[in-house]
Order: C-alpha cells, then structure tokens, then sequence
C-alpha cells in the first residue's frame, strides 16, 4: 500500500529523536546556550511588542490606525525574507539534498515525493520567521486582551502567509535551474544572495529610518507608515494577514482577506505542483551532472605566495588555502550578508543627525568608538567562527597528506593561522577606522581603536585556530564545525574576552573622554592607571593569541601519537 | 527484463553515452565493464531514473521508465557506488523506512526487515545508529535495502568495493541466488575476476559506446585471442596496459 506523503518525512524525525536520545559531548550545553539566547530573544520582542501596543493603545483610534499598518507593515517585512530564503531551501530540499538520490530512485509518485519536499522546505524557510513572529503576536493580543479566538486567527493566517511566499521561491527556483545554462547550482545561490543584500541595502536607504530621529517629524510618523503604502500594498498577502489579524484584536473577523490568503496559498501549492511535476526531474537531471567544472587559475596568488618571504611549506599550504577557499563559492558567498549587515551599521550610524542633540553629540561620537570596538569584535568573533574556527577540520580525509609528509604541526597551525589573520586584520582595521572617520571621532580614541582592532584580531583569530585544532571534526560540513561543542566553546570564550577588552580598553578611554568633556587634565596617577589598563589589553591579547595557538599544536601533535 | 535502447547522455557538447543498448534476461547476471569515465555509472544511474536520457528508452519489467516511472522503479532494486543512506537512523529504521518507500508495510515489514538483516549478517546492528557502521557493513546495509523488496531486476554499481574477502562471498553468493530465482542482473565492475566468474554475459564500454557484448568466451573470440584472462581481454579492446610508457617514466 502506498503511504501518504507524510511518510517520507519519517527520517528526519526518527533521525531528530535518535539525535536525542544519544547525545554527545557538548549537546546539552549547545542546547543550553541556544535555548537561552532563544528566550532571551523570544522574551525581548515580547516586552517591546507589548509595551509598543499598550502605548499605541493610549491613542484611541490613532492608535488603531497605527496598529494596523504596524501589523501590515511586520507581515511585509517578513514576505520577502520568506521569500528569499524559499530559493536558497527549495535550491536544497529540491535539487541537492543527498537523501533525493534514495527518493528519485525509489518508485515514489511525483505528487507525493512534491508534498514531502514543499512541507519540508516551507518549514525550514519559515521557520525563524514564525520565531521572530510569534512572541510578537502574542504580545499585541495580551496587550489588547484579546479574546483566544485572536490566537486561533493569528495561527489560521500565518500559515498560509508563509506558504505564498515560499511557493513564490520554490516556483523562482525551478525555473531558474531548468533555465540556467551554467548548471551549478551554488551560482545560483550567488546570485540569490548577491540580490538579497543588494535589497537589503535598497530597501533601507528607500525607507530612509533615519528621518525618525529627525526631532521635526517625530510627530509625523503617519507620513512615514503611509510612505510604505503603495497601490499594490492591498494586493499583498502581508496586507490580507495585517487586516484578518487586525480583524480578529477588535473581536471579529475577516473572511475576506483570509479566504484570500488560504484561496491564493492553495492556488499557488497547486500550480508548483503542477510545475514541479513537469520540470523537477529535468531539474534535479540537470542539478547533479557534473559538467567541466569552471576553474579559475587564480595565478595571482601564486603570485602573491612567492613575493611573500615563506619557506616552501609555508607557501605551498597558503596557496592551497586560498585557493580551496575563493574557489568554493558557497564558502565565501556567506561572508555577503555579514558585509551587507556592516554596511547597513556604518550607514545607519552616518545617516544618525547627532548635530541636532549638541550636547550630547560629542560624547555619543566618542562613546561610539567603543561600541565600534564591541562590533568589530563580534564581527571577528563571527567571522572567525565560520571560517577560521574550522580551518583544521577543513583538511577532512586529505589531512593524512600533511601528517605523512615532514611537515611539523606547528607550522601546518601557524600557516593556518597566517592565512586568517591576514584578511582579518586588513577588514576590521578597515572597518573600525572607517566607522570612527564617519563619526568624527577625536585622534586620540582613533588611535586606541585601531590599535586595540589588531590586538583583538590577533587574540581571537589564535583562539579559533587554537580550539579548532584541540576539537576538531574532520569530514564535517563547515557549518556544523561552527556549530559544534569547539565552535560554541570559542563563541563563549570570545564574547568573554571581548567584554572584558571593553572594559580594559574603555575604562582609560572614558576617563581620558571626559576630562575633556569637563576640561580637567589628567592627573599622572590617573595616566598611570590609564597605561596599566592598556597594558592589561595587550597582555590579555597576547597571552590567548599564544597560550591558544601553543594548545592547539600540542593537541595535534598527540593526535600522531 | 531490464532492456535499454539508443540510449545518449549528452552534457552540454559532451556525450557522455551514446546509443547504448543492453538486454538483461531473467536469471542473467550481466557484466558492464569499461575504463573509468567510459559512461557505466552515467547509464546505469538512468537505468534507476536518476538522470534523465537526452535519448533513447529504458524498459524494466515491461514497464517503460518514462511513462510509468513507479512501476519500473517496484520492479527494480538499485545499488548505486556512492549510496545515500540516513546516518542518524538505526538499520532497523533505515530499512523499515525503505520498505515503506516500495509498499511494504504493516506486519510484512518487520519479519522481511529481520530476513535480510540476517541474510546479510547485521542483525546484530538492527539497533545501532548507521553512523557507526564500517563501509563494508554500510555496503551490506545498501544490498540488503535493494533485496528487500524482492525486486525483479538489480542494477549494482561497483558492488565487490570495500568488502573483505568475507563480505565479497556473501555477495556473490546472493547474487548467484538471485539470479536462480530468476532476477536479472545488470553489474557494473572493475573486477575482471568477478566478471570471469559470475556473469553469463558481459558487455564492454568505450567512451560511452558498448564495443562487445556477449558471453566471456565470445568477448575473448572478437578480441583475438580465445584463452587469455579477461584482464588481457579487456586491455586490448579498451586502448592497451600502458606498460612501456610506465617504464620510460619510472
């Protein structure tokens, strides 16, 4: 007998619970840490959501009005996430995931193996969304005391607003893989990307936030709210989703736009289905041949090793570095979001008016160069965790070439660590001075920045490669090295030093701030102190760079015993 | 019982096979030997509807792959060289799981699940999650998946790969088995000595084109030279052993 589609989904859940029950070292404390960001972060947007809706409340019908652009305007700003991120999965469940070679072989209708895969893909593309979204939901209902219908309404529209948008991507996918001449598929995924952080930053600088922190339109936020309307806006299902929820806050009900939204996700899962049935297979046909590989000689940084005054191992592991790296597209493909989401923090920091707040607007541009300091250190830590953290892991099966060759650990581990910190140093001293350029930061905090940036680069670039060596997953997809109880041990290790950086390295800043905000000099007590704080920073620095990379080799030097 | 016609494989400008045409009989185990790159795995692999044909027809049991993809498919068990199998599944759930994806389900399940964990000696490992298993036991594990459903004809990609001497005789034992029973085999391999030994007839592609087909003794007959090893066979069909290059080099 046939089984319903359901069915093919029984691997992944058996393969969850059996992930359950046999933990391994680590697991609890992943969890641990997740689940507490998780409620953390679940916990925040419920308080700001609540308090949001309680203030709008305050306006009698104002606030209504605001209330529902504001729902119509979270459910907008989620449809082209869900959107986008219905390409990268569809890319994934449709055409690459290994277990398609079991399925495509096994006589699994195509009707039934489309449902398995589209629920699939629904569910990892929508699923941080209904995270982000739910507490939010549940706040402006508590807010408004709604009745628990608003909860069963809330449910009843999420469901279908989140499969438009995904068919919507899972459609732009197949298409696009049965009408792509170059067939690999993770340039496909480029250009996704590409166009999503194009978008990111298009949408920001057309929204324009910061004319919100002009103080002569704060009064005016409904310009702002009615600039995002457009003749289209009811035509969207973010706009059906804001009036069925809105509906259902003042107690009644919309079936309009929810027949809308459940009539418009049916249509569009029937026609994917219909066009799945006839192109997925010359899809999935096409997605796994393997044509002549497109290969960039990438002399120039042949070119670059042999300027570089290294021994021939040294060289030879760099170029092989660099090339693996710039030649897997989907590795260095992930660096664009991260660099999208710096820009967005450099702009919105250029775009802020500080001028308007004089007195205040000295210390905020001075203060920023320590939070620019944090960021560029989480922006390391991030970094680092993906893609220097697993750069031993990275030498999977072919790392018995390096342990049968005569080559020492260490300096297999020091070239590992010259090829991160490199590109390291180069980005965030990039960063960090262009940051503190834009704000107009004084010289002298300039200077701590910029230097503290190298100090910090050098510690947590050593770190990574450090506990990468000590914990490393071999064969592992990089990701999941990031992901596992070495590259969550770094995160927690890294955060820790940061803070304590900024606290070494912005405790002497602050003092020199505001003497001279209050116009006193600096007693040499208060200097000498100043320099001890310093010197700590450079220490600390110092001491995990070395004590990290000297623990790293030693582990892999027991690993050949 | 697996028959295929003209079949091409073309990427891009590349063809990869080029009008290739087999029949596997009931109870016949069929060698499909080449050189690597010959196009062995590339028609095989459209043989389990894996990849689609830029021409030409594969009939399983009757049942033309194109248009009835699930009734070839029933009738066809499929051992690709680098199969896919759920690693955080226990083989008792991985071959459960297969069952499902062919029918089999309810009560049958259990007991066939139980007869070919034995069969292939890894009842022992019913409860053990995959990932612990060494490649010749994920081997078994993958033969033992593509039996369960008593399939009428087997297409096998490089199957002796990986097995020690133990797990090689299994194999060939089961296949010999199969083959009474009157499943057809379709066997793609590298090892000449296996070919030599098991299969009624052989078939030998180059370069996407099959250049013999026919019993070893007829394949030796149209090489030249009717009591060589097939090992000779084979090298002087497909392009020569390369030895005297080898000792310029070395």
């Amino acid at each position: 007998m046939t089984q319903a589609f359901p069915f093919l989904l029984l691997p992944h859940l058996w393969s969850s619970r059996n992930r359950a029950r046999r933990r391994k070292k680590g697991d609890v404390l992943r969890a641990s840490i997740f689940g507490s960001v998780g409620v953390v972060v679940c916990g925040a947007l419920f308080a700001g959501a609540y308090w949001l809706t309680t203030k709008l409340a305050g306006y009698e019908e104002f606030g209504d009005y605001l209330l529902r652009l504001g729902l119509s305007w979270l459910f907008l700003t989620f449809l082209a996430f869900l959107a986008f991120s219905g390409v990268v999965t569809a890319l994934s469940t449709f055409f690459l995931a290994d277990d398609l070679r079991l399925l495509m072989g096994a006589p699994v209708s195509a009707g039934r193996l489309f449902m398995a895969r589209f629920t699939r893909t629904v569910g990892q593309a929508s699923w941080m969304v209904i995270f982000f979204m739910a507490p939010i939901l549940v706040a402006v209902g508590v807010a408004s005391c709604a009745q628990p219908g608003f909860y069963l309404t809330a449910a009843l529209a999420v469901v279908p607003f989140v499969v438009i948008p995904v068919a919507i991507g899972a459609g732009m996918t197949l298409l696009l893989v049965n009408v792509l001449p170059a067939r690999r598929a993770r340039d496909l995924l480029m250009l996704t990307s590409l166009l999503f952080a194009a978008a990111i930053v298009l949408t920001l600088r057309f929204i324009q936030p910061e004319r919100l922190m002009r103080v002569e339109n704060l009064p005016d936020v409904t310009d702002f709210f009615a600039t995002l309307q457009s003749p289209i806006t009811p035509l969207l299902p973010s706009f059906w989703a804001g009036e069925v929820l809105f509906a259902g806050l003042q107690g009644g009900s919309d079936l309009l736009h929810g027949a809308a939204l459940w009539t418009t996700a049916l249509a569009f899962t029937v026609v994917l289905a219909a066009a799945d049935r006839r192109w997925h297979f010359a899809g999935y046909s096409r997605s796994q041949e393997s044509p002549k590989a497109r290969v960039t000689s990438l002399r120039i940084v042949d070119a670059v090793a042999h300027a570089l005054p290294l021994s021939t191992v040294r060289r030879q592991l760099l170029v092989k570095d660099v090339k693996v790296f710039l030649r897997d597209v989907s590795q260095w493909l992930q660096l664009l979001p991260l660099f999208a989401l710096v820009l967005l923090y450099l702009y919105n920091f250029r775009a802020l008016d500080l001028e308007r707040i004089p007195y205040m607007s000295g210390v905020i541009k001075n203060v920023y160069a320590l939070v620019n300091l944090g960021m560029a250190g989480f922006v390391v830590a991030t970094v680092a965790v993906r893609f220097v953290f697993p750069a031993v892991s990275a030498e999977g099966s072919a790392f018995w070439l390096v342990r049968t060759s005569p080559v020492s650990m260490r300096d297999f581990l020091w070239s590992k660590f010259w090829t991160g910190l490199v590109p390291m140093v180069l980005f965030t001293e990039i960063l960090t001075i262009s940051a503190n350029e834009f704000m107009g930061v004084a010289p002298f905090l300039k200077v701590v920045a910029a230097v503290a940036v190298i100090f910090m680069t050098f510690a947590m670039v050593g770190l990574a490669v450090g506990l990468g060596a000590r914990y490393p997953r071999f064969g592992a997809d990089p990701n999941q090295v990031a992901g596992s109880y070495g590259g969550v041990a770094f995160m927690i290790m890294a955060v820790l030093y940061i803070l304590v950086m900024i606290v070494l390295v912005g405790w002497p800043s602050a003092m020199w701030l505001f003497s001279r905000v209050r116009s006193y000099p600096l007693s040499a007590s208060r200097e000498a102190m100043m320099a001890v704080s310093f010197l700590l920073a450079a220490g600390l620095s110092v001491a995990t760079w070395l004590v990290s990379m000297r623990s790293g080799v030693r582990a892999l030097d027991e690993m050949n015993r | 019982m697996i028959a295929i016609e003209e079949l091409v494989k073309q990427y891009g400008g590349f063809t990869a096979v080029d009008g290739v045409s087999l029949d596997v009989k009931p109870g016949e185990i069929h060698g499909f030997l080449g050189p690597n790159g010959a196009g062995k795995t590339t028609t095989l692999r459209m043989i389990a509807g894996l990849l689609q044909p830029t021409s030409g027809r594969v009939v399983v049991n009757g049942h033309d792959l194109a248009r009835e993809p699930e009734a070839a498919k029933t009738s066809l068990g499929f051992i690709p060289d680098r199969p896919f199998i759920y690693e955080k599944l226990t083989a008792g759930e991985f071959l459960t799981f297969h069952g499902g994806l062919y029918g089999i389900d309810g009560d049958g399940i259990s007991d066939r699940v139980h007869e070919m964990l034995d069969l292939f000696e890894l009842r022992r490992w019913e409860n053990e999650l995959i990932e612990s298993f060494s490649h010749g036991m994920k081997q078994r594990l993958v033969m033992s998946a593509a039996f369960l459903h008593r399939p009428r004809a087997v297409c096998v990609d490089e199957p002796m790969v990986g097995l020690d001497p133990r797990g090689a005789r299994l194999i060939k034992d089961v296949f010999r088995r199969m083959s009474e029973r009157g499943v057809a085999i379709l066997m793609s391999t590298h090892t000449l000595e296996v070919a030599q030994e098991m299969c009624h007839r052989v078939s030998i592609i180059l370069r996407g084109r099959i250049i013999a087909t026919g019993t070893v003794d007829e394949v030796r007959r149209m090489a030249g030279d009717g009591d060589d090893e097939l090992t000779s066979v084979f090298l002087r069909l497909t392009g020569g052993s390369g030895l005297q290059e080898i000792d310029e080099i070395v």
